[in-house]
């Protein structure tokens, strides 16, 4: 589902050069739940960026599907972007401007449906998370774990087929966490969607699949 | 503790180019345009050559006449002010009184060249309630007019356009008819001081024909000087109780009934004199009003567009914010180091401004737009817009401040605004 | 989109607020200075209704003995006025001469309201003797102009411009017809022809009410206060000179002073435009500095938002649509400020502040500050908002 060939990732400031990543083989098959795991600036969260197709390699391969994405223009990867992938971040980035079922609706902003499709498939993705009760409330009313909830069904809304998740529990304490866990778990067994999860607690990365290290942007194993 | 302040302000500013750029764009246009107006009205009612003693100067300069059925305003006439005003100088409050006509326009015809001048007839005291400058000979005398002598003062500007600015003091010059010797050359009035103005003043004697004597209305004025400032409104009361008298001798007295006037100040009578609508008695409250509302409505925007960059200037800086306050920083302190940034800010657009003010007047005064305008800063000017500026930062500073000191710390450092 | 949009303009609507203030007083500022200048264009393109050029306007200051409000003046001072429109008429350079209580272009006047059939008209008025016709070129659409012999009628022949014809008789031709009641001591005034336009303020001014009467100059009319002469074209300045001197010799005791109606429609149009012109440049300037603040304000706002952008690009937007859906935003936002603007713009009519504004030119001056605003509303987003969609999503979401 997710290749990733010899991929190299190289941050150039005025003066100095850091790899970040050095060549990388992954391969990442449908349905697939896999952590990646590594001690802070190993570029973990590069990795994922790269999977997510926020940022290009500097050398390399990515391919989704089988097809590599290195020559699509902006709109081509917005559009695999929003329609193939989800994101998740620690930190939930919602709008705090914009209340939780508004904010779940983001993601089907850009592609062409009717306001009230939009509201229908929001209100689902809200219920499957089970917030249906919290839909008017804004961001600042939640708690931590009710607003990684809202982020996971705003990943989810446009059933996008993978998920990446930056860290989902790291701001979160230990119960709130296992509660978005069990989500992910559930996403993963019932619909089979494919999860990339980025975390540094082993207990977390023990419940997937499968473990990737990294360490000084080299896989360890 | 306030050097320090101002230090950090000043490196503030440097810091955020574009932001600095823009506020002081944004005061040093507004204050530009205040500190130009400032200078015009400054021009018309300040006290200055030749009105050096403004401060304890009346003048009776339009009057209304009222009935059942008509209205009529208009400069007074000679016979009312020869009757009812000029006996004034009795009062012991009052040192003297002249009576003059408005400015009038003349014309010369010189060598078939024409010349427009603007001509006042005016009487012996004039050169006494004023203070001309003169360049050259002196005033004509209250002798001179009681003979009707055909003798004129005239300004720099009348000397040029006939002697080519060659003495001139004994020549003869032709105006609308007449000849005059000429007696004296004062420097140039602004045409915006109504009360004194002219390009050429010649004695109320030498009119054409005897017939301004008769009327109580026409084109004349009379102005008053007062012993002292004091005084003015004792006389100003005075004047009133002499109207009061006026009223039962009208000459036509079933067309009109009611006198409508004031022995004013220059501000007064600017008012009487430009304001439209029905004629009151104290004009000079709505002048002060329509000059206000309209300083305010002019600085409605410019506010508006202070306050939102101020705010933005702030929210910029939200974490640093943060950071201060949780290093202990009150909230004061922060809104005064703000204000004072605010503040130096404005001083230094305020600076901007009045040089940019220097440079519009001087081409102002060249166009000629407003003749012999001289329009200048001067340190009232200065200081009017000082006080502006100290006001306008304030007023823009405020409202961000306070929105500043509700900046909650934990979502200051996280870069949210408040 | 939309609706998203209107959203988040309205949970921001503190953050909004002053934006929206600031582009409704501009609008404000637009719509006056626009409005005025539009008001000036309107009427400069209508026609005038007489000729100016190759007219001089002589004052004549006639010192009147009364002095009072009311006075018209001696006999004998008409008697010499007439001879003096004789002795100038002689010259060979003068082809037409007349007397006018009022000066073309000059805004001065005399003007009221009469209520004439019931209906309240407001009008101006001219005092003129029969040559004016001639000298000013005016051109009758019915009936005829005064004739020498009509200040002896039992009743007051007046002469109407087509403006005030269509005020008080509608379709119906005027000529012949009476026009109000007589006040007492009055003749009756009946309508004997009527003018095409007569826009005595010049061409920057709408179109007025006019009607003229006819001034008698042998015996008991009240003393035109001007001489108008049409002198034949290529007349040379020292003409002038000549013209005053002799008049000063046929009536020692007057004064005279020439101007000609070129001069006074040069003064006139700079006492109407002088304000324009230094509104407008006001305005400008305030502009400007809106739109530079505009700027400031918004680039502000969008560096704050930088994660919420990021989070958009991750979730599909496009460069495009993030930029697409930035500059509708703020469209949303100058959409508020101009809807306000033109609600407070709009009471103008409704509460009849102004009578004189045609809802034409009242039309187009809010259609110009709407374009304006947007105008300037979309030049200020375009560089903030370039930045923000060029912002690389994972550094955004990264960014604190």
């Amino acid at each position: 589902m997710i290749n990733l060939r010899q991929v190299s990732k190289q941050y150039r400031t005025d003066r100095i050069e850091t790899m970040a990543l050095d060549n990388i083989n992954l391969e990442i098959g449908k349905g697939e739940f896999i952590s990646i795991m590594g001690p802070s600036g190993c570029g973990k969260s590069t990795l994922l960026n790269l999977m997510g197709l926020l940022d290009e390699p500097t050398s390399g391969q990515v391919a989704l599907d089988g097809k590599p994405v290195g020559r699509y223009g902006d709109r081509a990867l917005s559009r695999v972007r929003n329609e193939r992938i989800g994101f998740i971040f620690q930190q939930f980035h919602l709008v705090s401007d914009l209340s939780v079922v508004d904010n779940v609706e983001i993601p089907l902003l850009y592609r062409k449906m009717s306001n009230k499709e939009r509201r229908q498939a929001a209100l689902a993705a809200l219920d499957r998370v089970g917030l249906s009760s919290r839909i008017h409330h804004f961001p600042t009313q939640l708690s931590g774990g009710q607003q990684q909830r809202v982020a996971i069904a705003r990943a989810i809304v446009g059933r996008p087929g993978i998920l990446l998740a930056d860290e989902p529990t790291g701001n979160l304490d230990s119960q709130m966490g296992d509660e978005i866990m069990g989500i992910l778990e559930d996403l993963n067994q019932k619909e089979r969607a494919t999860i990339v999860m980025v975390t540094h607690d082993p207990r977390m990365a023990d419940k997937t699949h499968r473990v990737v290290r990294l360490f000084d942007g080299r896989q360890v194993q | 503790m306030l050097k320090n302040y101002l230090k950090i302000a000043l490196k503030i500013l440097g810091r955020r180019k574009f932001f600095t750029f823009i506020s002081l764009f944004a005061i040093s246009v507004t204050l530009l345009v205040l500190l130009v107006a400032t200078a015009l009205l400054d021009n018309v009612f300040a006290t200055g050559a030749p009105e050096v003693h403004a401060g304890r100067m009346l003048g009776v300069y339009r009057m209304t006449m009222k009935g059942p059925e008509n209205t009529s305003t208009a400069p007074v006439g000679y016979a009312f002010l020869d009757r009812y005003v000029r006996p004034m100088a009795k009062l012991p409050s009052v040192e003297r009184i002249t009576i003059t006509t408005f400015a009038e326009s003349v014309v010369s015809y010189l060598n078939g060249r024409k010349i427009q001048s603007s001509m006042r007839r005016t009487d012996g005291e004039f050169w006494r309630v004023l203070a001309f400058d003169f360049v050259e000979g002196e005033p004509f005398t209250a002798a001179d007019e009681e003979n009707g002598r055909r003798v004129a003062v005239i300004s720099e500007t009348t000397r040029q356009r006939f002697f080519d600015g060659r003495p001139a003091v004994g020549k003869t010059l032709e105006a609308d008819g007449q000849s005059f010797r000429v007696v004296g050359v004062v420097r140039d009035v602004p045409v915006l001081r109504y009360s004194s103005s002219a390009d050429l003043w010649v004695p109320i004697s030498t009119a054409k024909s005897s017939g301004y004597k008769q009327g109580w209305m026409g084109h004349f004025s009379a102005l008053i000087l007062a012993r002292s400032p004091a005084d003015l409104p004792q006389i100003k009361a005075e004047f009133q109780s002499i109207l009061r008298g006026a009223e039962k001798q009208i000459p036509d007295p079933k067309e009109f009934k009611t006198l409508i006037a004031g022995a004013d100040t220059l501000f007064e009578g600017a008012a009487r004199l430009f304001l439209p609508g029905p004629p009151v008695v104290d004009p000079a409250i709505q002048l002060r009003a329509v000059l206000l509302a309209l300083m305010l409505g002019f600085m409605l925007l410019p506010t508006i567009n202070l306050v939102n960059i101020n705010l933005s200037r702030i929210l910029d800086r939200a974490s640093e914010i943060g950071v201060r306050r949780a290093f202990g920083a009150s909230s004061r302190t922060l809104i005064g180091q703000f204000l004072i940034e605010n503040l130096v800010l404005t001083l230094i657009g305020a600076g901007v401004g009045l040089a940019l003010a220097a440079v519009v007047l001087r081409i102002f005064n060249a166009s000629g737009l407003i003749e012999h305008a001289g329009l200048q800063i001067n340190a009232r000017v200065f200081l009017y817009g000082l006080a502006i500026a100290l006001f306008f930062g304030l007023l823009s500073g405020v409202y961000p401040a306070w929105r500043m000191s509700k900046l909650h710390p934990v979502q200051a450092l996280r870069g949210r605004s408040a | 989109m939309i609706r998203h949009l209107l959203k988040l303009v309205w949970n921001r609507k503190r953050s909004n607020a002053l934006m929206v203030l600031e582009i409704c007083a501009s609008f404000l500022v637009v719509f006056g200075v626009a409005t005025l200048g539009l008001f000036f264009l309107d009427n400069y393109r209508r026609p005038l209704g007489f000729e100016w050029k190759n007219v001089w306007n002589v004052r004549v200051g006639i010192a009147r003995a009364g002095g009072s409000p009311g006075d018209n003046g001696s006999p004998e001072q008409a008697v010499l006025f007439d001879r003096l429109l004789r002795e100038v008429r002689s010259f060979g350079a003068v082809e037409a001469a007349a007397g006018t209580a009022v000066t073309p272009f000059d805004q001065g006047g005399f003007g009221g309201n009469w209520t004439i059939d019931g209906k309240n008209v407001e009008m101006a008025l001219d005092e003129v003797t029969p040559g004016f016709a001639d000298v000013m070129g005016l051109k009758m659409v019915a009936g005829r102009w005064f004739q020498d012999a009509d200040s002896g009628l039992a009743w007051e022949p007046i002469v109407i411009d087509r403006e005030l014809a269509r005020t008080v008789y509608g379709t119906a031709d005027p000529v012949g017809r009476p026009f109000g009641k007589p006040e007492p001591n009055e003749r009756q005034r009946r309508v004997i022809g009527v003018v095409s336009d007569f826009r005595k303020s010049g061409e920057l001014m709408p179109n007025d009410n006019f009607m003229f009467r006819l001034t008698d100059l042998r015996g008991h009319g009240r003393t035109p206060s001007n001489l108008l002469v049409r002198v034949r074209p290529g007349t040379s300045p020292e003409f002038e000179e000549a013209l005053v001197k002799h008049m000063q010799a046929v009536a020692p005791d007057w004064s005279f002073e020439v101007l000609p109606l070129a001069q006074v429609r040069a003064t006139s149009s700079r006492f109407f435009l002088t304000p324009l012109i230094v509104a407008g440049t006001v305005a400008f300037f305030l502009l400007l500095m809106v739109g530079l603040g505009l700027i400031g304000v918004l680039w502000q706002n969008l560096l704050q938002r930088t994660r919420e952008i990021g989070l958009r690009r991750a979730a599909g937007a496009s460069r495009a649509a993030v930029h697409r859906q930035l500059l509708l935003e703020q469209m949303v936002v100058t959409s508020l400020g101009v809807l306000i603007g033109t609600l407070l713009v709009v009471q103008i009519p409704v509460l009849d502040l102004i009578g004189v504004l045609s809802n034409r030119v009242f039309a187009s001056g809010l259609l110009f500050a709407m374009i304006t605003m947007y105008l300037i509303s979309i030049l200020c987003t375009l560089y903030p908002s370039t930045l923000a969609a060029r912002v690389q999503p994972a550094e955004a979401l990264r960014y604190e």
